[in-house]
């Protein structure tokens, strides 16, 4: 049988002999070190997933092959690529999609969901305290040279009234799953991306399943695009009605183009680029063939550095000069607020749960990794002897840049990592390495478990909004727990049952 | 509509044009190398090359045509030129190419199904070479290039709702239109005088790379003259790759278009008298005298270029004096 590159069998839906009769979950086996999604025991489905196992197993491997090499084939002939930049200039690929669903159930996700708002809700007071009456800090909840010395603290935002208290409108959260219950890794409050793959995988996996997909009572992912326009509707500056939205993204060469493509076609709004716009008299406008038009709010997808070459970094050829002076005038909404950044900065992350208590006197329904600070000297202390068994991540990086993942490090790349560390200890963190759940993926001998998180995309305008769906996102090699797309990852569809 | 959106638009449709055209050219030309004798084939490789205003590799077109230089290069060469060449602008598949990067930088506003058919048509035409092609029928590569093109035009047809976007995709190709439609006839005309003998094989090769062969016949089956030719792919505003046709294209499109700076009305203006040159100017020129005819027939190129400055002056970097 031909295998691609993934190992898995090829989509002509012929079969060698020794496929004939191969049930999809024969050989699937859990271990117990791993929470799987799909099986309590080998060959015993959670309840929840029972009636998906029992319809896939009568299905052929090679079918369900055919199928997602169709669905990827489609994804590139319709563009739903992402850029990656190599030494022939940028290519255009697609995040392989693996086609056995990821299920959770009611009550898993009435808790994630409820997790997350309560979550939204204390990062977006974090931000107007911050940058208020600095409350918080006062009080020494949180450290005050830690937010204010963070170089994503954008001092210009001191001060400053945003609608309805919101800096972010919009986050992807990524949260995995272990033995213990659910883990927020991190919350992305800068420009999240891949919920126009959360969306291309539903519409792929609802084409080619349908029947599956019709007998679940799986709950629709589909009216995103409205909600995220409902939500930047709400927070148009005070007195604007109907306001011009746009969406403003770096260009074509970014590597999220296609979702920043995809989502101004979802909402029916403008994607503009910073050329197109202009400042003037304190407004904002787009270049129209009819003219200069008024812009009210302008979710963005190009980070704070580069929105406003006259506020931010001169170099900048991506943004528009005066926009943050449009913005301090209330004149103009801009979508995530700028100065987001500091309050997903991997070391105030660890006072998320604390920020939960001290502004809604609640406590967190979602728990946060045990993550070690080493500007503290016990933190630094108990990393340095422990490094062969901890993830150590610089605070400001983001992408698995400057990490150290100690298990999987030589000795000498330990000690290397040991020394940069001692120098600015402020500037790390350690966590211990993650048990991800699994789920069965598509491979050649079947299903295999591989290891997956997820990426729910929260929005906040007059309220917290949510679909009930999540980009998952799956290492597809065997025993990785490396789930970035930019590094072999892939995505899944995402089914929140309803009861 | 955003200006740089309509630029893209505007540009994604002359492109594929331009390609097109290019595709039934060379189509054209490999019937025309299987029966010709070799100076016809020549004169048909010479009025492809002046026509695109390109010097053959190796060769050059001045002075005039019968410098033997010109022939230097043989069919392999030429369509290889004309058709991948990755330094020739013009190229069938870089003209392709950037169609497709003009529509991908305006994706959001194009429907799903043409995305797809362009798209599928690029990764069909990509990695092809000139010898991928040679050993079948060349000629079959450009038909089936020039079928996925409709396929395109079709599809938007049928998906494109008719606000600016629709209007300027219609000013980009009938402006490329009315520009290579001149050069292509003006080219002719100077390799095919229209006193000229032995040349009918020549003027009907003219009709079918214009899509003009089926409707002549029916108008004018017994009439095979040359400037009844000429006079019919310039004024007749009923054939689809007349000039005068797209002319009215350009006008209903930039009448459509909302209204914009005041500058709108120089492209409106130009437009308009290219109109009525064709309808009341053209009739009165010497049909036999050649130097008029290509005279006029380069005027009409030259007012195109113009016209297509004042269009780009009025909506895609217009000067902002004062905001709103």
């Amino acid at each position: 049988m031909q295998r691609d590159s993934r190992g898995r069998p090829s989509g002509d839906g012929s079969e060698g002999p020794a496929d004939a009769g191969r049930r999809l979950f024969a050989e699937y086996e859990t271990r117990p070190a791993f929470y799987d999604e799909m099986f309590e025991a080998s060959g015993v489905p959670r309840a929840h997933c029972r009636q998906l196992c029992e319809a896939l197993d009568e299905m052929r491997p090679a079918e369900i092959a055919a199928m997602q090499e169709y669905a990827e084939r489609s994804f590139l002939h319709q563009g739903i690529t992402f850029a990656v930049y190599g030494e022939d200039g940028a290519q255009e690929r697609i995040i392989p999609i693996d086609f056995l669903p990821r299920l959770v159930d009611a009550a898993d996700w009435d808790l994630v969901e409820r997790g997350l708002r309560q979550r939204l809700e204390a990062l977006n007071r974090f931000l107007a305290d911050v940058y208020g009456p600095g409350r918080i800090l006062e009080d020494g909840v949180v450290p005050v040279d830690m937010v204010r010395g963070c170089p994503q603290y954008r001092v210009e935002m001191r001060g400053l009234e945003v609608p309805h208290g919101v800096y972010v409108a919009l986050c992807g959260t990524d949260i995995v799953r272990t033995n213990d219950g659910f883990v927020v890794l991190e919350d992305n409050l800068r420009v999240p991306s891949g919920v126009s793959y959360m969306l291309a995988n539903r519409r792929a996996l609802k084409t080619s399943l349908r029947n599956l997909f019709r007998r679940h009572h799986v709950r629709g992912i589909e009216h995103y695009g409205q909600l995220l326009r409902q939500t930047l509707t709400e927070l148009a500056p005070p007195g604007v009605s109907d306001p011009c939205i746009v969406l403003l993204t770096p260009g074509v060469y970014n590597s999220a183009f296609y979702e920043h493509m995809f989502l101004a076609q979802e909402m029916g709004v403008e994607l503009v680029q910073g050329s197109d716009l202009l400042v003037h008299n304190g407004f904002v406008y787009m270049r129209t063939t009819a003219g200069l038009k008024k812009v009210d709010v302008i979710y963005r997808r190009i980070d704070d550095d580069f929105i406003d070459p006259l506020a931010f970094r001169p170099d900048s050829q991506l943004g528009t000069p005066g926009l943050f002076y449009a913005y301090r005038l209330g004149n103009v909404t801009i979508a995530n607020a700028p100065g987001t950044g500091v309050a997903d900065d991997k070391s105030v992350y660890v006072y998320v749960p604390d920020m939960i208590r001290y502004y809604l006197g609640e406590e967190p329904l979602l728990a946060n990794v045990d993550t070690r600070l080493c500007r503290e000297p016990e933190g630094l202390e108990y990393t340095l002897d422990n490094l062969d068994k901890l993830v150590v991540k610089m605070v400001g990086e983001s992408g698995g840049y400057g990490m150290l993942v100690g298990p999987h490090a030589t000795p000498d790349q330990r000690a290397a990592y040991a020394e940069e560390l001692r120098k600015n200890p402020a500037n790390y963190v350690s966590q211990p390495v993650l048990d991800l759940s699994v789920s069965p993926c598509l491979t050649e001998t079947g299903a295999a478990p591989r290891h997956v998180d997820l990426r729910p995309f929260v929005l906040r305008g007059n309220e917290t909004r949510l679909v009930p769906g999540a980009f998952c996102r799956v290492a597809l090699v065997e025993g990785s727990l490396v789930v970035n797309s930019s590094q072999g990852g892939g995505g899944k569809d995402l089914w929140v049952l309803s009861e | 509509m955003l200006s740089r959106t309509a630029e893209g638009l505007y540009w994604m449709a002359r492109y594929l044009e331009r390609a097109q055209n290019g595709c039934r050219l060379l189509a054209e030309q490999f019937i025309i190398i299987e029966d010709r004798p070799v100076e016809q084939i020549d004169q048909s490789w010479r009025r492809l090359y002046i026509a695109a205003g390109r010097t053959p590799l190796g060769g050059h077109l001045e002075p005039p045509p019968d410098d033997e230089d010109f022939m230097l290069a043989d069919a392999y060469t030429l369509a290889d030129d004309l058709t991948f060449e990755p330094t020739n602008p013009d190229a069938i598949r870089n003209c392709f190419a950037a169609a497709r990067e003009s529509a991908r930088q305006v994706r959001n506003i194009i429907p799903d199904k043409m995305w797809s058919a362009l798209n599928l048509a690029y990764f069909d035409l990509r990695d092809v070479e000139i010898e991928n092609i040679w050993n079948d029928q060349p000629g079959t590569f450009y038909e089936r290039t020039e079928g996925a093109i409709r396929t395109i035009s079709g599809v938007a047809e049928g998906t494109i709702y008719r606000d600016d976007g629709w209007h300027f995709l219609q000013l980009g190709r009938f402006v490329e239109r009315v520009q290579s439609t001149a050069a292509l006839m003006d080219a002719h005309i100077a390799l095919f005088p229209t006193d000229a003998p032995d040349c009918e094989a020549d003027w009907l090769s003219l009709l079918w790379i214009s899509e003009a062969h089926f409707a002549y016949r029916r108008l004018y089956s017994l009439e095979r003259s040359p400037s009844r030719m000429v006079d019919f792919l310039v004024t007749d505003p009923s054939l689809s790759h007349s000039i005068r046709h797209a002319l009215g294209r350009i006008v209903d499109a930039l009448d459509a278009v909302a209204v914009g700076p005041a500058l709108k009305i120089e492209a409106e203006r130009r437009a308009g008298r290219m109109v009525a040159s064709i309808d009341h100017d053209w009739p009165d020129r010497d049909r036999w005298d050649d130097d008029a005819t290509r005279a006029a027939l380069r005027e009409i190129g030259e007012s195109c270029r113009l016209l297509h400055q004042d269009i780009a002056a009025a909506y895609f970097n217009y000067e902002i004096k004062d905001a709103p």
